[in-house]
C-alpha cells in the first residue's frame, strides 16, 4: 500500500541495488572460489593423509621416506607397491610372471625428509633473520639520528621488500653456493631465505617500535633510566606484539617459498636424513629435501595419474595445512594484541 | 640524547646538588665504554651488517650480470667471423619463402573445407603450391652446404679460444712451462672466409632462376574455386612481390657482410634487450634475447591483473561499505588468509585441475563459435593468469580496502547529507578520493604477479616464443616462458661463469629494476594524488 511517506522506487535506488548485488556477487565469487580450491585440496589430500581406522592419520605417509612406486600385473593380480616391498616380493616369488611393469618415482612412501628439511630451513633462517632484523630495527628506530641518509636507507629497505624472491635465490646461488663454495647446503638456504625476509622484518619491526608513544621513552628517561634500560623496559615490551605478528607471517613466507631454495638448499631426493651425518660440521653443508620443492618436483616431473595423485595431493595438503596454520596463528595473535594494547 | 649530558651546553650552570650527585654516578666501564655504549655499538653493528648485506645483493647482481655484455660481444664475434651470420642472411630469405608456403597451406585448409573435403577440386592449386615450394631449393641447398663450413670454422676458432683461456690460467698459477707448451692455432680468417666471397658468383644464376620461376608460378596460379578466398590469394601475390625483391637484393646484402667488421657493445646490448630469440645450448648459434621472456611475463601479469582488479576492487568496496559487521569479520580475514597460500600449491593446482578445466571448457559445443577454440595446450597464458589472479586478489583487496577506509568521514557524510544515495556517494565521492590508493594497490599487485615464479614455471607451458598475435585473443591460449621461470628452470644446469649464467643474472637484474620501478610508481601515485583534508 502506498502512502505519502512510503519509499518510492527511484532510478538511483534501482542502480544502487543492482550495483550492490554485483559487488556482493564478486565478493562471494572470490570466497566460493577460494573455498572450492581449499575444499578440493583438503578432500583429495585428506584421503591420503587420513584413514578411517585407528590412528586415523596415515602415519606412514608422514613418517616414511619417498620411494619409487611399482605397478605391475602378475598372474592376473594387480600389484602396487613401494620399492622395498617390490624387491622383497621379487625374492619371495622369483618365478612370478610380471607384466605391464611401470615405475613412478617418489610416488610411494611418505614425505618425512621433506618435512624435516622444511622445519630445519625455517628454524635456521628465522634465527638469522630475527636477530639481524630486530636489532637493525632497534637501531634505526631508537638510536639513529633522523637524517637524510637514514631516510634513504629506510626507503631502500622498504623497496627491497618488494623484490621477487627468485632474485634473492639468484643472489644466494651466486654468492653462497658458488662464491663462498658452500654448495647446495642448509647454510646457503638459511642465509638466502634470511636475507629474503630481512627487509620485511626490519620494516615491520621498526613500524611497531615507532608506534610506541614517545611519552613512554621520555618518562623512563626522566626517571633516570639509561637508554638501554628504556629500550628493554619501555619500548620492546610494547612493540613485541607487532614484531611477533610480522615474524610469524615471515615464517609462513619462508616456509612457503620455493624459488629461493631451488638451487641453494633443496635436493630432489636424498637418502639420508639430515642428522645422519659423519661429523658435526657436515650438518651445515648438506642439502636437504624441502616440502615446497618436493611438491614442485612431483607435480612437474612425474605424470598425473591415479598412482601419483596420492603423493601429489597428499604433499600439497600437508604443506597447505602447515603454512595456513602458521598464518592463522599470526592473524589470531594480531587481533588479540590489538585489543590488549591501545593507547 | 643521553642523560649524563647537560641539556644545553650554553645554558648557565646553576648549582643543583641533585643534578651534581646524579652526574657523579660512575657507571661501570669496561675498556672505556659503558654497557649502554656497548649496546649502542652492538645495535649499530647489526644494522650495518644488514644494510651492507642488502646492498651487497645489488652489487653482486651487477657484478655477475655486468660481464654478460663482454661475453655476448665475443659470442656475436664468433658468429660473424665464422660466417654463421653470412649463412643466416640467406637462411632468413629461405624462411620467408617457407612462411609464404604456410600462408598458402592456410588458404588450402579453408578451400578444402569449402569443397567438402574433395581433394580433386584442389589438384591445380596443389600443383602450383608444389612448384612454389620447389622454387627455393637452390637457396636451400646453398644454406645446407655452407652451414657445415661455417660450423667447422666456428669449432676451429672456439678451440683456439679455449686454449687461450687455459694458457692464461696456467700463467696465472705460475706454471709457465705448461703454458708455453700450449700452442694456439691461428685461424686465418681472411683465407677461411674466402669461400664465402667466392660463393657470391652463384647468386646471380640462383636469383635469375628464382625470379623467373616465381614469376611464372604467380602468373599461372589458378583462380580459387571459391571467390571469397580470391582476396587472400591476391594478398599472397603482393607478399610474393616483396619476397622477390628481397631475394633480388640478397647479393647486395651479402656483399656488405664482412668478417672484419667489429662487434660493438651496442650490438651486444641490443641483441639482449631487443633480441627476439632466447636459444641456448644450440648446435648453431646461441641467442640471449629477453623479448620473448619479457612478453610472456608481461602478458601473463597483465591478464592476471585484468581478471583480478574488478573482483578485488568490487570486494573491497562491498566489504568496507555495504557488508554487515558480521560479514566483514568473516570475509576480510578469509581473503587475507588466501594470500598466505604458498605459490607452489597454486602452481600444482593449476597443473592438476585448472589447465584441464580450461581445455575442457574450450571443447564444449557452446563455445565452438570462438575462432581459436578448442585450444591445444593445457598449460598456457590463460591458465597461469587465472591462478595468478587468485593470488593477486588478496594483495589488491587489502590495499584498496585500506585506501577506501582512509577516505575522510566528512566527505561521505556531507554527500549523504545532501541526499545522495549510498551508491552515488561511493561512486562519485569515495572512489575518486581513494583513487590514488587504489591505483597504487593495482601497481603493487602487478609487481607481485610479475615477480611470481612457481605458478608461471609450472603453468605457463614453458615454450620460449613470442606468442602469435595473428589470431587476436587466441594469443592468450598459447604457451609462453617467463623471466622468472627461465631463471628457475635453467639456473641449476648452467656452467658457473659461462655466458648463459651471466645472461640469467641479467634477467634477474631486469626483474629487479621492474620491481623497483613499480614500487616507486606506487609510492609516487600515492604521494602526488593524495587528497588531504583541510
Amino acid at each position: 500500500m502506498t502512502h505519502a511517506f512510503s519509499i518510492r522506487p527511484t532510478k538511483a535506488k534501482t542502480v544502487q541495488t543492482t550495483a550492490f548485488w554485483i559487488m556482493r556477487g564478486m565478493t562471494y565469487t572470490i570466497v566460493v572460489l577460494a573455498t572450492l580450491i581449499f575444499g578440493t585440496i583438503f578432500w583429495k589430500g585428506g584421503s591420503t593423509v587420513f584413514q578411517t581406522s585407528y590412528p586415523f592419520v596415515n602415519t606412514s605417509f608422514i613418517l616414511d621416506r619417498p620411494e619409487t612406486l611399482h605397478v605391475a600385473t602378475s598372474e592376473g593380480k594387480k600389484l602396487q607397491m613401494g620399492d622395498k616391498e617390490w624387491r622383497a616380493y621379487g625374492e619371495k616369488n622369483p618365478d612370478a610372471v610380471i607384466e605391464d611393469h611401470k615405475t613412478y618415482v617418489y610416488s610411494a612412501g611418505g614425505i618425512f625428509p621433506c618435512i624435516v628439511g622444511t622445519v630445519l630451513l625455517v628454524l635456521g633462517s628465522m634465527t638469522i633473520a630475527l636477530i639481524l632484523g630486530v636489532m637493525s630495527a632497534v637501531y634505526l628506530s631508537e638510536y639513529s639520528k633522523h637524517g637524510l641518509f637514514i631516510e634513504w636507507v629506510r626507503i631502500s629497505i622498504a623497496n627491497l621488500a618488494g623484490v621477487p624472491s627468485i632474485v634473492f635465490g639468484l643472489f644466494g646461488y651466486g654468492i653462497f653456493v658458488i662464491f663462498f663454495g658452500w654448495n647446495v647446503s642448509l647454510l646457503s638456504g638459511w642465509f638466502t631465505l634470511a636475507f629474503m625476509v630481512l627487509p620485511v622484518i626490519i620494516t615491520s619491526s621498526e613500524e611497531a617500535m615507532r608506534a610506541v608513544p614517545q611519552g613512554f621513552r621520555e618518562g623512563s628517561l626522566a626517571l633516570g633510566a639509561t637508554k638501554w634500560q628504556t629500550i628493554v623496559g619501555n619500548v620492546l615490551p610494547y612493540a613485541l606484539p607487532g614484531i611477533l605478528t610480522s615474524s610469524v607471517l615471515s615464517i609462513s613466507r619462508v616456509a612457503g617459498e620455493t624459488a629461493p631454495i631451488m638451487f641453494t638448499a633443496a635436493y630432489v631426493v636424498r637418502d639420508e636424513l639430515p642428522w645422519e651425518v659423519n661429523k658435526f660440521s657436515d650438518f651445515f653443508f648438506q642439502g636437504v629435501q624441502a616440502l615446497p620443492y618436493h611438491i614442485y618436483v612431483v607435480s612437474s616431473k612425474i605424470p598425473q595419474n591415479e598412482y601419483t595423485a596420492r603423493v601429489q595431493w597428499g604433499g600439497a595438503f600437508v604443506f597447505l595445512v602447515v603454512v595456513l596454520a602458521i598464518a592463522m596463528t599470526s592473524m589470531v595473535l594480531r587481533s588479540k594484541m590489538r585489543k590488549k594494547y591501545r593507547w | 640524547m643521553s642523560i649524563e649530558e647537560p641539556i644545553s651546553k650554553n645554558a648557565p650552570r646553576v648549582k643543583m646538588p641533585i643534578a651534581d650527585a646524579l652526574r657523579s654516578i660512575q657507571r661501570p666501564k669496561f675498556m672505556g665504554i659503558t654497557f649502554d655504549d656497548a649496546m649502542h655499538y652492538f645495535f649499530r653493528g647489526n644494522a650495518t651488517v644488514s644494510i651492507l648485506v642488502l646492498f651487497l645483493i645489488i652489487l653482486f647482481l651487477f657484478k655477475e650480470g655486468g660481464e654478460f655484455f663482454g661475453q655476448n660481444t665475443q659470442n656475436l664475434e664468433i658468429y660473424r667471423k665464422a660466417g654463421l651470420e653470412y649463412v643466416d642472411i640467406v637462411r632468413s630469405r629461405v624462411d620467408d619463402h617457407r612462411s609464404l608456403e604456410r600462408f598458402l597451406g592456410d588458404i588450402r585448409i579453408q578451400e578444402f573445407k569449402n569443397q567438402n573435403e574433395n581433394a580433386e577440386a584442389l589438384a591445380a592449386f596443389d600443383a602450383s603450391v608444389e612448384r612454389f615450394s620447389a622454387a627455393i631449393d637452390g637457396y636451400q641447398g646453398f644454406v645446407s652446404e655452407y652451414a657445415d663450413i661455417a660450423k667447422e670454422l666456428k669449432e676451429k676458432y672456439k678451440v683456439g679460444l679455449d686454449l687461450e683461456v687455459a694458457k692464461k690460467n696456467f700463467q696465472k698459477e705460475g706454471k709457465f712451462e705448461e703454458s708455453s707448451k700450449i700452442e694456439i692455432p691461428v685461424v686465418d680468417f681472411e683465407a677461411e672466409t674466402k669461400v664465402y666471397r667466392d660463393s657470391l658468383t652463384q647468386f646471380k644464376a640462383l636469383n635469375e632462376t628464382y625470379q623467373a620461376e616465381v614469376q611464372s608460378i604467380v602468373d599461372s596460379f589458378p583462380p580459387m574455386p571459391t571467390a571469397e578466398l580470391q582476396p587472400r590469394l591476391d594478398k599472397f601475390r603482393d607478399l610474393v612481390k616483396i619476397q622477390r625483391d628481397n631475394v633480388a637484393k640478397l647479393e647486395g646484402d651479402l656483399l656488405l657482410w664482412d668478417w672484419k667488421k667489429p662487434v660493438g657493445w651496442s650490438e651486444s646490448f641490443t641483441s639482449f634487450v631487443f633480441g627476439r630469440n632466447w636459444l641456448t645450448a644450440s648446435f648453431w648459434q646461441d641467442w640471449y634475447g629477453i623479448v620473448p621472456l619479457f612478453v610472456g611475463s608481461l602478458m601473463i601479469a597483465v591478464t592476471a591483473i585484468l581478471i583480478a582488479v574488478p573482483f578485488a576492487i568490487g570486494a573491497a568496496i562491498y566489504v568496507n561499505q555495504v557488508a554487515s559487521a558480521r560479514e566483514q569479520n568473516i570475509i576480510k580475514p578469509y581473503i587475507e588468509f588466501v594470500s598466505a597460500v604458498p605459490s607452489v600449491v597454486w602452481g600444482f593446482f593449476g597443473i592438476a585441475v585448472v589447465g584441464q578445466l580450461i581445455r575442457t571448457f574450450s571443447e564444449q559445443g557452446v563455445v565452438s563459435w570462438v575462432p581459436f577454440f578448442p585450444i591445444s595446450e593445457r598449460l598456457n597464458i590463460a591458465t597461469a593468469s587465472c591462478l595468478l589472479a587468485i593470488m593477486a586478489i588478496p594483495t589488491i583487496f587489502s590495499l584498496a580496502e585500506d585506501a577506501i577506509q582512509n577516505v575522510p568521514k566528512a566527505y561521505t557524510e556531507s554527500s549523504l547529507a545532501l541526499g545522495a544515495t549510498k551508491f552515488q556517494t561511493i561512486w562519485i565521492i569515495m572512489i575518486p578520493s581513494a583513487l590514488s590508493g587504489i591505483v597504487s594497490a593495482i601497481i603493487l599487485g602487478l609487481g607481485r604477479v610479475i615477480g611470481e615464479t612457481m605458478v608461471v614455471l609450472l603453468c605457463s607451458g614453458g615454450r620460449i616464443k613470442i606468442p602469435d598475435f595473428s589470431s587476436g585473443l587466441g594469443a592468450l591460449f598459447q604457451p609462453v616462458h617467463t623471466m622468472t621461470g627461465i631463471i628457475a628452470q635453467e639456473m641449476g644446469e648452467v656452467v658457473n661463469g659461462s655466458i648463459h649464467y651471466r645472461a640469467l643474472f641479467m634477467v634477474g637484474i631486469v626483474l629487479f629494476f621492474i620491481s623497483l620501478a613499480l614500487n616507486y610508481a606506487a609510492q609516487q601515485v600515492v604521494k602526488r594524488y593524495k587528497i588531504s583534508i583541510g
